[in-house]
């Protein structure tokens, strides 16, 4: 059954009805918002059902849109968070990256600025590791950028998207080994995104995040997981009621191959390792239950068939 | 402004800080201070460099400029128009006609009350932009400049300015040359 992303939009009349017909059909619902008299869920559908969904809330008014980004995590990584240089072009990207669905975390680097000067230390770079894909919002001179762009991916092994002012053809020249992915036209410029010219640069972030993370996708499909991260994400949710009093807007946080869950490790990582997803199998048979460098949350990694012959 | 240059040369680089210069100084309401501006950037060692030269800002801001001002006979109720230098008026207020006599019942609203309002009040002057312009405009510099130049030397006073930035430390005679060929460029020597 392959589910594919999409965001609902409604009101809260009869929503109740929805969230069920979504569970009916083998959906997930990864996150819910309340925005006063809407209710927005992000969900993972299964694909050919989409359609039924569709016909089933016209009457009730609501909206079902693609949202190629739902279920994963993005690391927005970024040189600095300086006070002088408000508003952060950064701050947009993550901002609308979220209005896709997506999970994003800003990661302001602690001396990530200047061009001999910037450092990468180890908890940015395991931080950003816990990420599905990072991109990179870095300034806007290319000499800048070569040089100082390598220190900042060392160690980072998920893939990186670097964004920058210098177009494309420029970035893609001066990157020495290539990166994941580029958006040109960026960099830092001190005003928020309003015109259609900066709005276009930030689908183009889109556009190509979506890209790198659908060539992931594809990785993880020659050898998938032993279980989805959604359906995880619900035997978590049913197995420790605590999580219903995490305030976080994301308690669990679903990623591409595993989950991040914002609860302490210490007292709840055997709890989640001792679930059963079904009969006979733990939660600690099909994944690696890690502390997470990110306060003290607990980080789920799903493992893939091929590691533990099993897919529940 | 009479005449504003960026130099850089990457050219991307170069119209994306002219971008972020007339956003900042806009902002900072100083386009109609600068009469002449430069900037120069060069990565490569790397350096940023503004030089220029401002107007006459002698602004006074009055009692007037801030707010209407209406008289009873011992008492008077002021208007607030304008919130941007009502702290320095209540400051002032207070030390012309004391404490007890100055209240503040709602945001635009400042009474005076029990004491004798002298002719001439709504002319006393608040602040004079003069003061302070220097300040906000190497402030703005400061906002404009790369991150990551955190060695900096600055400059103010008989109507010119420079800001000169850089990761690397600046040696005196450096600065000067450049800053003083940077002036040339806009017809202007050191003063």
């Amino acid at each position: 059954m392959i589910l594919v992303p999409i965001t609902f939009r409604g009101g809260v009349y009869r929503h109740d009805e929805v969230m069920d017909y979504i569970e009916d059909l083998g959906g997930y619902i990864i996150q819910k918002h309340d925005i006063a008299q809407e209710v927005v869920l992000q969900v993972l559908i299964p694909k050919d059902d989409i359609e039924r969904f569709r016909a089933f809330t016209r009457p009730l008014a609501g909206e079902v849109t693609a949202s190629p980004l739902v279920g994963t995590e993005i690391a927005v990584v970024i040189p600095s968070l300086e006070i002088h240089h408000l508003p952060h072009s950064a701050c947009d990207i993550a901002e609308y990256l979220r209005t896709v669905g997506a999970k994003t975390n800003m990661v302001g680097l602690a001396r990530g600025f200047g061009k001999r000067i910037s450092q990468l230390n180890d908890e940015e770079r395991d931080v950003i590791n816990e990420h599905d894909i990072a991109v990179y919002v870095l300034g806007n001179f290319e000499t800048c950028i070569q040089e100082k762009f390598n220190g900042l991916r060392r160690g980072v092994h998920v893939p990186v998207i670097l964004t920058g002012a210098p177009p494309v053809d420029a970035l893609k020249r001066i990157t020495d080994p290539p990166s994941a992915g580029y958006v040109g036209n960026l960099g830092r410029f001190m005003h928020r995104t309003r015109t259609e010219a900066d709005i276009g640069r930030l689908d183009a972030v889109v556009e190509e995040v979506a890209r790198v993370l659908d060539l992931t996708r594809d990785e993880l499909a020659q050898d998938p997981l032993s279980v989805s991260p959604a359906r995880l994400q619900d035997v978590i949710q049913e197995g420790v009621p605590e999580i219903d009093e995490v305030y976080s807007p994301t308690p669990i946080t679903v990623q591409l191959a595993g989950l991040r869950v914002k609860l302490p490790f210490t007292r709840y990582a055997e709890t989640i390792r001792r679930l059963p997803v079904e009969e006979g199998v733990t939660v600690g048979d099909i994944a690696d239950v890690i502390p997470s460098r990110m306060r003290d949350y607990i980080l789920v990694r799903i493992k893939p068939f091929s590691e533990t012959h099993i897919v529940v | 402004m009479d005449r504003y240059e960026v130099e850089c040369f990457e050219e991307a680089g170069r119209d994306i800080y002219k971008q972020i210069t007339s956003t900042v100084l806009q902002d900072h309401n100083l386009t109609s201070v600068i009469s002449k501006l430069r900037i120069f950037i060069d990565p490569r060692i790397p350096i940023f460099v503004a030089v220029g030269t401002i107007r006459d800002a002698g602004g006074s801001v009055r009692v007037s400029d801030i707010g209407s001002v209406q008289r009873q006979a011992d008492s008077a109720t002021i208007s607030v128009r304008d919130e941007t230098h009502l702290a320095k008026l209540l400051v002032k207020l207070n030390t012309i006609f004391g404490y007890d006599h100055v209240d503040q019942p709602d945001r635009f609203t400042i009474l005076l009350s029990d004491t004798e309002i002298p002719d001439g009040f709504e002319n006393i002057e608040v602040t004079n932009r003069a003061d302070t312009v220097f300040r906000d405009l190497i402030y703005a510099l400061t906002v404009i400049a790369p991150e990551g130049f955190k060695v900096r030397r600055e400059s103010y006073g008989k109507r010119q300015f420079f800001y000169v930035a850089s990761e690397n430390t600046l040696s005196e005679h450096v600065v000067e040359d450049i800053v003083a060929g940077q002036f040339a460029l806009i017809g202007e020597e050191i003063r």
